[in-house]
């Protein structure tokens, strides 16, 4: 490695430094500001770093590694989540008496191995970067030690993760026995991956179950709404963006180095799992009334409309794909982020009738999130909307008509429960019960939440209605992706 | 020299052991254990492998993943007690905080 190097490969060193020198500055001082400005302050360096190493790129750095401006504008996205996140955990855990340092040490290092997978370019990097990001999250899904759900939602987490990478790992072994090379690069060489034999076929399968848990797309679906529920409303957060979107950057870019139409099986099989996400998690949604169930189930639904666009593949995929995380972690970030801020210590914010008539007392509020949930269910002037219309496009482009129809009904039916939320905050609160929100009496956004969810809602509006500027630079970056 | 498929034969079989505790066993401790004969099983292919290809990437991985095993059963452990401490459960029927 030689200098150039290391400057492509700042962004991800000065993380993993971070949250060392954090590790060592908890032991001195325990202030809660100290570690929030310091988190904040070196995701905005590795952010601010990603355009230095933007001067050298592409540039491969050992075989683990390719800084390409793919993986630079994922990595960008991977640290906005990072630094939202942390602003909503300041003020979560501000108001709860707990440790606190480790929760940002924890939150480095899981946005540090999301973003070694976003960059990741060999079987080795994929799996320390996936470990990286789901051992911080075993302990951040747990954070709440005294808080039985927390804990259980922990361990299953954990259970069914390991689980799942040791799927990964064999069909990892799998692939590697067949074709001797665990590099994507060297993978997609002419030549190198022979036609499907049974072992070769097994491999894969077992990497598409191990990508598929982590993604949550049904059938690997079942742990989604419990993790959710159980979890700090930012680390739910962090799952439903930040850990899927570096999984889903990495999946592209091994897809479209191995050439996925050439596996029909591999092909069908996918399209099953995206048919099957569309419609079971849209279908479950239906019948919940805890809200981060309810976003469980529809971030399972969404990461089925997203792999419609991998089946497509080609430059419009690759543009539909990246819109439509923009927009979906702006989305989700700021679903969660009204939860997280409405949140006390008694417990977060989840219950859906807690929310009854909230319109009338706190019009703000309600309506940035009225806006999160509109453009979750896609509709116009909202990003949900044009991230929906590249999918559809990208889809009907490859003649993909059976997963377009569903994906049609599969938006209708989401409609019915986004609204529902919607009908709960204008609802009308029933006599004798005292104020509205009674859930939750007190509970203001706060100067941050009010400035984060105002922010997070202009950008979902910006990018609904003029989508031009995030296109052209999804066009210079993700869309060049080779081959 | 073991031909290479006995190789893939046994750690197939363990790794087939392991998956059916992991799905049969309702002890978390068991859970656990099954996970990490489902990691070893992949430790041994990987090996085969490497020295059947003569590239030493395979046994690097190894390293890998036994650091990693580590550190999840650490942590496995640890929310285990936390949980066992306080509600006094280690077997996943009693695990029914949330449903739906």
């Amino acid at each position: 490695m030689n200098s150039a190097d290391f400057i492509a490969l700042l962004p991800l060193i000065v993380p993993a430094l971070a949250s060392v020198v954090l590790l060592l500055l908890i032991t001195f001082s325990r202030s809660h500001a100290v570690s929030v400005l310091f988190t904040l302050g070196s995701l905005l360096l590795s952010f601010l770093l990603l355009f230095v190493a933007g001067g050298g790129t592409p540039r491969r750095v050992t075989p683990l590694f390719i800084m390409d401006a793919y993986s630079l504008f994922f990595i960008g996205l991977l640290f906005i989540a990072g630094i939202v996140v942390a602003v909503m955990s300041s003020r979560y855990l501000g108001e709860r008496s707990m440790e606190r340092g480790e929760y940002y040490v924890l939150l480095l290092l899981a946005t540090l191995g999301a973003s070694v997978l976003a960059a990741g370019s060999h079987f080795a990097s994929f799996f320390a970067g996936l470990e990286i990001l789901s051992v911080s999250l075993y302990t951040l899904i747990a954070y709440r030690r005294n808080d039985d759900r927390g804990n259980e939602a922990g361990l299953k987490y954990l259970i069914l993760a390991a689980a799942s990478s040791s799927f990964l790992l064999f069909g990892m072994a799998l692939v590697y026995a067949q074709t001797g090379s665990m590099d994507f690069f060297q993978l997609a060489e002419g030549g190198r991956v022979p036609d499907l034999t049974v072992v070769l076929s097994a491999g894969l399968l077992l990497i598409t179950v191990g990508v598929g848990f982590k993604l949550a797309v049904v059938p690997f679906h079942l742990w989604t709404p419990d993790v959710y529920e159980g979890a700090p409303a930012p680390v739910a957060a962090f799952i439903a963006t930040s850990s899927k979107g570096a999984i889903f950057a990495l999946l592209m870019r091994y897809f479209s180095l191995m050439d996925l139409q050439r596996f029909p099986a591999v092909w069908y099989g996918i399209a099953g799992i995206a048919v099957a996400s569309m419609l079971i998690g849209n279908l479950l949604a239906l019948r919940q009334n805890n809200l981060k169930r309810i976003l469980a189930y529809s971030s399972i639904a969404h990461m089925g409309y997203l792999l419609v666009a991998v089946l497509a593949g080609g430059t419009v995929a690759k543009t539909a794909v990246g819109y439509y995380l923009a927009a979906y972690f702006a989305t989700m970030l700021g679903a969660f982020g009204v939860i997280a801020f409405l949140s006390g210590e008694e417990g977060d914010a989840e219950n859906l009738e807690a929310y009854r008539g909230m319109a009338w007392s706190r019009p703000w509020t309600a309506g940035v999130f009225v806006a999160m949930l509109l453009s979750l269910a896609g509709i116009p002037l909202t990003a949900g909307f044009i991230g929906k219309f590249y999918v559809v496009a990208a889809g009907a482009g490859a003649a993909l008509w059976i997963p377009l129809i569903v994906l049609v009904a599969g938006s209708t039916i989401g409609l019915y429960y986004y609204l529902r939320i919607v009908a709960v905050l204008y609802g009308r609160v029933p006599e004798g019960e005292g104020g509205a929100v009674t859930g939750f009496p007190g509970r203001v956004l706060g100067m941050t939440g009010g400035i984060l969810l105002t922010v997070l809602t202009f950008a979902l509006l910006w990018l609904g209605v003029y989508p031009a500027p995030l296109i052209r630079i999804l066009q210079a970056t993700v869309a060049r992706l080779v081959p | 020299m073991v031909p290479l498929e006995w190789y893939i034969g046994l750690s197939t079989v363990l790794f087939v052991i392991g998956v059916v505790g992991f799905l049969i066993r309702r002890n978390i401790l068991i859970m656990l254990m099954s996970i990490e004969l489902m990691l070893n099983s992949v430790n041994i292919s990987l090996v085969a492998f490497s020295h059947y290809l003569q590239d030493l990437r395979g046994q690097v991985l190894v390293f890998f993943i036994i650091t990693v095993a580590a550190a999840e059963a650490a942590i496995g452990l640890a929310i285990l007690i936390s949980l066992f401490r306080n509600k006094e459960a280690v077997h996943t029927d009693e695990m029914t905080e949330m449903k739906g």
